[in-house]
């Protein structure tokens, strides 16, 4: 019954069409705002993501989640400064309410010059592309593997960036190195010894449209980047791990000490309706003095690919905010989208000297990926709305370390409901 | 030295080394390792904070991985844990050793894992492994067992039993082929003692969740439930309904009554008062059912608490259980009962003193030299001299008993 009210609530107020008539006082364009004078404003931000789900073979998840429900406030404190303050709503099972949850983005920003901004606070590190876009701007209802595991996500810091003109760049260092990439298990703490954490980071990525330069055609118009994190890494089972689709380790935790370092590129274009995104990162995780008899290992890798279309069947641009052509509460069908993915995330040593083992310490990993096809179709019904539906096919590499020991593959569906305002 | 001679030591290394390497390796197999006649030696290198970790968590049974030395031969990443119940330690901690744990197709001497017994709670060392040699002396199956000098890190670690764990290969050592079909892919159970919960083969119903979880089954896994633990609740059904007239035909396709008497008369004779009949209901026995069978056979397991004392009641406890209570109502297998009693005091005589007498001498430099025991030398040394005193009184208790209860004449020393 509350999940009911609770969506029937966002329906209404993400669908109530009140628009900006004075640019002063309370103010709704793509979301409600008070707006106190120029340059000084407070948004409200909410979001809310439902999802009906089924899967081949049953592997024990529920079949309704509230994906993801955030309300925020942004604003602006004259022209020079911005801030934004983000957190979650989830709901306690326990105490059966509904309760605040973790804090997203929280950061305050210098942004007088285009050049150089500079963002403190806590926020997403700059690595990856998906990693990078709002959950409610995805193209898919879920990240690639890759975007979730290996990318470092949110942590609290300080960055400069800017646009260059034909180059954006983005500079970071941080506490710690994401929440893709906290400690799992802390360092073996001895009597009088003090627990340390992954981290500090350094995070920097340059973007833009290097094709430009290239007779290669509407392709010049495609933008390319690649990032770079390095942190230290503190003793214990603190790699980065290969989760499933749905949260099953298909690779585990192993042992690390030493340094984590990054590479990624990313590549998009977006040509009238269509869009081709495609990003390949790269993790790389020392193991000094981790062997079962404290000597050195071979480094932990992780890797991520994928490749995405999308088609706009009804001829929305995809460049920039997609507004329906033809929104389904004035009488249209709305703006609908087709989309296909195929994603990789592997883990491996660097060594494959000798007999390959799973145990955390071994020199030769068994390596292990999980590769997924999903075929998509978006249905966005208004500036606020939008129906996602996905079929996704995963497979898991080794069997042993599937969500289902033995099981492969699964097939997976879900329609998605995001309000987002 | 001459240019010659200096050639002729080159070539004489040469045919030495050459030699040396074309020496064919030792065979050697899990009996070399089990070997009663061989204090061995095992070290386990592992990482310095895995040691400590398993130390500190000694109550969980969490893995960690290991390199594990014996006689020459390395095994690289085996999995070894805490493990135990009232016998787990930090200081001194058992384990259980698991070849297969990071690579399904690792093995050692065909061997999946092993045991190594911390000798925490007998204060002697050598009552498990006597037992152990005892029965095999009776056709009982129990695990093969001998002792090791442990090294964790090149560090001495204890003296440690070395027990062959109850698996599937263990089970196809023991039973070997019946029908030509070779005995390893039956239903295997270890017993699990559930706490504050002492069970006498008392019927629970004909839900299999209590049967669950007094029998952790360790083969077959994936089988449906009604075909794991279905079986043991007809059986135990079977043996609560039948009447003593009817127990034989009722139930007899469904346990082996002949090798059950047999068990219990053998366990009763070494007097362990925590097996099958124990203080505080069954404890310490894996099942197996048979491959392509209805029928259960019992296996030896931790005998820790034997030789609990010389007039230890032959008929002690019979009648609280109601499978045992049963059987022995039964005139034939009362009587085969008490014959292998008498069988068991014929084979003792002259041979278990002289064991035990034989194992202490194995395992007493060691033993002096563990000093992560949770006994002293002084300890050790008034049990050594207590046990060695059993077989004789023992013997002679259970002969006189045997004669009393049969009505047959008492033999010389009965009181």
């Amino acid at each position: 019954m509350k999940r009911v009210s609770l969506v029937a609530i966002l329906f209404a107020s993400a669908a109530a069409p009140v628009a900006a008539q004075d640019q002063r006082g309370f103010v709704w364009n793509d979301r409600p705002a008070l707006v106190f004078g120029d340059n000084i404003s407070v948004e409200v931000k909410g979001r809310a993501l439902l999802e009906w789900r089924k899967f081949d073979p049953e592997i024990g998840e529920d079949t309704f989640n509230l994906r993801t429900a955030r309300i925020g406030l942004a604003g602006e404190l004259t022209r020079h400064l911005g801030w934004e303050v983000e957190r979650e709503i989830v709901w306690n099972e326990l105490d059966d309410k509904v309760e605040f949850g973790e804090w997203k983005d929280v950061y305050g920003e210098w942004k007088t010059f285009d050049k150089v901004r500079v963002r403190g606070g806590r926020f997403k590190m700059p690595f990856g592309l998906e990693q990078n876009t709002g959950v409610s701007s995805l193209d898919f209802a879920y990240r690639t593997g890759g975007s979730n595991a290996i990318a470092p996500g949110r942590d609290r810091g300080v960055m400069a960036f800017g646009d260059l003109g034909r180059f954006n760049y983005e500079a970071g260092v941080f506490d710690a190195d994401g929440d893709n990439g906290e400690s799992n298990e802390p360092q073996f703490v001895q009597q009088g010894q003090d627990r340390e954490d992954v981290g500090p980071s350094v995070a920097v990525r340059v973007s833009g449209d290097l094709l430009r330069l290239l007779p290669v055609g509407r392709l010049r118009s495609a933008s390319l980047g690649v990032a770079y994190t390095t942190s230290d890494l503190p003793e214990g089972l603190n790699s980065l791990r290969g989760e499933a689709l749905w949260g099953a380790d298909f690779f585990q935790h192993v042992y690390v000490k030493g340094r984590r370092q990054r590479l990624g590129a990313q590549f998009e274009w977006t040509p009238g309706p269509t869009s081709v995104k495609a990003e390949w990162m790269q993790s790389r995780e020392q193991r000094n003095q981790q062997s079962n008899r404290n000597a050195d290992l071979s480094d932990f890798i992780g890797e991520a690919w994928y490749v995405a279309g999308t088609w706009f069947v009804t001829g929305e641009g995809k460049d920039g905010n997609v507004k329906p052509r033809r929104p389904l509460l004035g009488g249209g069908i709305g703006a609908i989208e087709l989309a296909v993915r195929y994603e990789y995330l592997g883990f491996r040593s660097a060594s494959t000297a000798g007999t390959a083992f799973t145990n955390p310490r071994s020199d030769h990993q068994v390596p292990n990926s999980d590769r997924a096809w999903t075929f998509g179709v978006n249905w966005i019904t208004s500036r606020w709305t939008r129906v996602m539906a996905n079929a996704i096919r995963e497979t898991i590499e080794d069997d042993s370390r599937a969500p289902l020991t033995g099981t492969d593959s699964y097939w997976s569906g879900l329609v998605r409901l995001n309000v987002v305002f | 030295m001459g240019r010659a001679g200096q050639l002729r030591r080159v070539l004489l290394g040469a045919i030495v080394a050459a030699a040396m390497a074309t020496v064919p390796a030792v065979s050697r197999t899990s009996d070399d390792l089990f070997n009663p006649h061989t204090l061995q030696r095992i070290d386990l290198w592992l990482n310095a904070a895995d040691w400590a970790k398993l130390r500190q968590n000694f109550q969980k049974n969490t893995y960690y991985p290991a390199d594990l030395t014996w006689n020459g031969i390395t095994v690289n990443n085996v999995g070894i844990r805490s493990r135990g119940l009232g016998s787990r330690s930090s200081t001194k901690p058992g384990l259980r050793v698991d070849f297969d744990r990071y690579s399904t197709r690792q093995e050692f001497l065909r061997l999946k894992s092993f045991i190594l017994d911390n000798l925490t709670q007998d204060h002697t060392g050598i009552k498990e492994s006597v037992v152990m040699r005892f029965y095999e002396r009776l056709g009982i199956p129990g695990p093969r067992e001998t002792h090791t000098r442990l090294y964790v890190n090149g560090q001495y670690a204890g003296l440690y039993g070395l027990v062959e764990s109850v698996d599937k290969t263990m089970m196809g050592r023991v039973f070997g082929s019946i029908n030509g079909n070779v005995q390893n892919d039956g239903y295997l159970f270890e017993y699990n003692y559930v706490l504050d919960s002492p069970w006498r083969f008392e019927y629970e119903g004909p839900a299999l969740a209590p049967y669950k979880a007094r029998f952790d089954i360790k083969t077959n896994e994936s089988h449906a439930e009604s075909t794991i633990w279905g079986p043991i609740e007809e059986m135990v059904r079977i043996a609560n309904e039948s009447t003593s007239a009817d127990f034989e035909q009722a139930i007899g396709t469904r346990i082996d009554l002949p090798a059950l008497t047999r068990f219990l008369a053998a366990q009763n004779f070494v007097a362990d008062h925590d097996g099958l009949n124990g203080y505080a209901g069954m404890n310490n026995f894996y099942l197996y059912r048979l491959e392509n069978s209805p029928t259960h056979v019992l296996i030896a397991w931790d005998e820790d608490n034997a030789f609990r004392q010389t007039d230890y009641q032959v008929d002690a406890r019979i009648t609280e259980n109601v499978l045992t209570s049963k059987l022995l109502a039964n005139t034939t297998y009362v009587s085969q009962y008490y014959g292998v009693l008498l069988e068991a005091a014929d084979s003792a005589t002259g041979w278990l003193q002289q064991e035990m007498q034989r194992q202490f001498d194995l395992i007493h430099q060691a033993m002096l030299e563990d000093r992560l025991k949770p006994y002293s030398n002084v300890e050790y040394e008034t049990a050594r001299h207590s046990l060695l005193a059993f077989p004789d009184a023992r013997i002679t208790y259970v002969r006189c008993e045997v004669s009393k209860l049969t009505n047959q004449a008492l033999p010389s020393g009965c009181r």
